[in-house]
Formats: structure tokens, C-alpha cells, sequence
């Protein structure tokens, strides 16, 4: 179980995250509606895992990515999208994504993916 | 080519058999005696270590054949390389996504296509993968980057014990337009028809879809319970949704506040 950063610009998908992350046990330390806040709530935070939205107002998922990942190297970050964008997939995970779902998505996958990357 | 043990169904009970495979055909020993060109096969379906084998004819007959998995992959894949079938060969990639989690590990898989009367199957080397028609979800073609360059494939979204799972069919555009017209004609009955969603029922559906049950949606969407009727009951209506179970809620009766008093009284001396 871990502390877990939602970071989506619309509160329907923040709201279903952390409905699914706390289904999970998860502990929901924090949530951020763009890229900016991400990376400041991160800072402040500290999370064990970020879910990131891709697209994003201002400062979107991947520039938000390499923030955090400037900040801290080993910092766990699930990028989600609503497409399968394969270009911002191969961006994401070159940049260091640590795992990626697609939306809509399935409650015990979700689980699953967040398990696994905690555990890697 | 090989024989290989089996039990088959007849008049509702299973008999013992072997069956003599061959490229063109298999012949089932006795008490059969039945000799069956794949070719008159039209259908193929399997539900745990049993396949359903559908023969032309009128009306069509159904072997049921059971075995270890050893021997069903090898009829499976001489029945699905020459029944009754549209068939081609490409790449697949099946699994890429399930549940809305990517398969890291994914991989084009170089095989057959086959599109039977109530299925689709994926055929490689290691791999036979079975879409049953009634389960796909989704049809779209679309573009994928493969080795670095966008190419034109066909996505093909379905239910899996309840999971929705993606997987992507590769070959010349030609070949997959008509792939996707063939799939297009099964599955016709799925497309939707009349006006769109309200954001609310849209959002009803994702949740449903998120696995979210109805006490879940009332208090993330901030709904009553007869609201969330009203939108079930449109989404039954257009056939997007179907009554799994009904709950009851209830509050006690004077009888049972009473019973429930008492309970908790400390045991009289």
C-alpha cells in the first residue's frame, strides 16, 4: 500500500482514481489539476507513486514528468491517458514512466499496474 | 498424421474415441466411424477442454470433443487453417491492453486470421487466441507505430472474464479494410442508434465500467438513488447495461428495534 499523488485535470477522473486507489488500501496523500501543482504538490508530498494525466491544461503530463523526475530520480509515475497515443507512450516511458493505463479503465487492473510498480 | 485420444459427447454422454488427424480432414474411430473434411467445418468454439466443432448441414451438427490441451491446440490449428472461414494472414498483438493497462510486453505475433460464424481466431506458432463475436465491443481501423513508422491496423476491443481487453490485427490495408467490413457486418448489432448520452448517464457508464457499484456511483456523482434509476433505466432501454442482481434496502421494523434493544441489554443477573 503506498501514498499516492492523483494528478488529472478534470475532478470526475480524480474522483474515480481515488475511489479505485482507496478501494485498494491506497493512502491518497494528494491531488493536483495540472502539471504546475503536480510538481509542486510532489515537492511538498513526497508520494510513493504519481498517477499522471497526459493531456493537461498548462504544463501537461509528460513536461510534469520530467519535472518530477529532475527533482527525483526515482520517483514512480503511471501516466494515463484517454488515447493510445504510441508517440506519447514511447515519450513517457523514455522519460521514465513506470507504467501506463489507457482510459476507460477497469478497477482491478488499475490495482494491479499501481501494485506492481509500487512493489518494482 | 497423428492419432490422438479423445472423448466425445453422444446422446448427452461422453465416449471414449481416438481421432485420426490428417491435412485435409480427420476421421473419428469407433463408435463414430465418421470421417470430417475440415473444410465442412464452419464454426469452432471452445469452452474449457471441450470444443464444439459445427459441421455444415441442415440443420448443423455439433461435436463436442474433449481432450487435454496438447491435443486440442493441434485440431484446433488444422481446423482453423482449412474450415469454412474468411481467412488471412498477418501480424497480431493480443493482448496490447486489458482492464486500460498497456501490455509492456506485447509483441507482433506473425500467424493466421480466421473468422468463423460466432468467432474470431488468432493463430501463431505459440498462440491460439479465441474472440468469441458476441464478446467484441469495439471495431475501429486506426494507425499503430510499428518498427518506428505509423501502419494502418485494425483494433479490435473485447470482454474477457469481465476484463476488456485490445488487441491489434497488421497487414496491407486492403486486406484490412475487408477484415474490418467482415467485422463489421458480425457485429452490426452492437452499433448504437438514436442520440447520444447525457454527460450524467456518460458518466454513469465510465463508472460502470471502472467497476464501481451503485452505492459508489451515488456518492461520487452526488446522486440520489431514484436518479440513478432513471439513468439505469435508459441504459437498459438502449441495451447498454443488464440487471446483474437487485438489493434491498431496508430499516427495522418496532419488532426488530426492540430485538436489536435487547440484544445489547447486559445479561440480567
Amino acid at each position: 500500500m503506498g501514498k499516492i499523488l492523483i494528478v488529472d485535470d478534470t475532478l470526475f477522473m480524480r474522483t474515480l482514481l481515488k475511489n479505485i486507489l482507496f478501494s485498494g488500501g491506497h493512502d491518497i496523500v494528494g491531488e493536483a489539476g495540472d502539471g504546475d501543482e503536480a510538481i509542486a504538490k510532489y515537492k511538498e508530498l513526497k508520494p510513493d507513486l504519481v498517477t499522471m494525466d497526459v493531456v493537461m491544461p498548462k504544463v501537461n503530463g509528460i513536461e510534469a514528468l520530467k519535472g518530477i523526475k529532475t527533482f527525483d530520480p526515482n520517483a514512480k509515475v503511471v501516466m494515463c491517458t484517454a488515447v493510445g497515443q504510441e508517440q506519447m507512450v514511447k515519450l513517457a516511458i523514455k522519460t521514465g514512466a513506470k507504467g501506463y493505463i489507457v482510459k476507460p479503465f477497469q478497477a482491478p487492473k488499475v490495482l494491479e499496474e499501481i501494485k506492481n510498480v509500487l512493489g518494482s | 498424421m497423428a492419432v490422438v485420444p479423445v472423448k466425445i459427447e453422444k446422446d448427452g454422454k461422453w465416449v471414449v474415441s481416438k481421432i485420426d488427424i490428417q491435412k485435409e480432414g480427420m476421421t473419428i474411430a469407433e463408435p463414430f466411424s465418421k470421417n470430417v473434411p475440415f473444410k465442412s467445418v464452419v464454426d469452432l468454439e471452445q469452452k474449457k477442454n471441450v470444443l464444439f466443432i459445427t459441421l455444415k448441414g441442415e440443420p448443423p451438427v455439433v461435436l463436442k470433443v474433449a481432450s487435454v490441451e496438447k491435443v486440442l491446440q493441434a485440431l484446433k490449428k488444422f481446423i482453423i487453417m482449412s474450415c469454412s472461414a474468411y481467412r488471412l494472414m498477418a501480424y497480431f498483438m493480443s493482448p496490447a491492453v486489458r482492464g486500460g493497462v498497456m501490455a509492456t510486453n506485447a509483441t507482433w505475433e506473425k500467424g493466421a486470421i480466421a473468422v468463423l460464424k460466432t468467432s474470431i481466431w488468432f493463430v501463431s506458432q505459440n498462440k491460439q487466441v479465441s474472440v468469441p463475436l458476441s464478446e467484441v465491443t469495439g471495431i475501429e481501423l486506426t494507425k499503430k507505430e510499428v518498427t518506428n513508422k505509423q501502419a494502418d491496423v485494425v483494433k479490435i476491443e473485447h470482454l474477457e472474464q469481465g476484463e476488456v481487453v485490445v488487441s491489434y490485427v497488421l497487414c496491407p490495408i486492403s486486406t484490412l479494410q475487408i477484415l474490418m467490413n467482415f467485422l463489421a457486418d458480425a457485429t452490426k448489432d452492437m452499433e448504437m442508434t438514436g442520440d447520444e448520452l447525457d454527460p450524467v448517464s456518460a458518466q454513469v457508464g465510465m463508472l460502470i465500467y471502472s467497476g464501481m457499484d451503485s452505492h459508489a456511483i451515488e456518492n461520487m456523482l452526488s446522486i440520489s438513488h431514484t436518479e440513478l434509476d432513471k439513468v439505469y433505466e435508459s441504459l437498459l432501454e438502449l441495451g447498454l447495461i443488464e440487471v446483474v442482481f437487485v438489493r434491498k434496502e431496508v430499516t427495522l421494523t418496532p419488532k426488530g428495534v426492540r430485538f436489536i434493544t435487547d440484544s445489547v441489554k447486559p445479561p440480567s443477573q
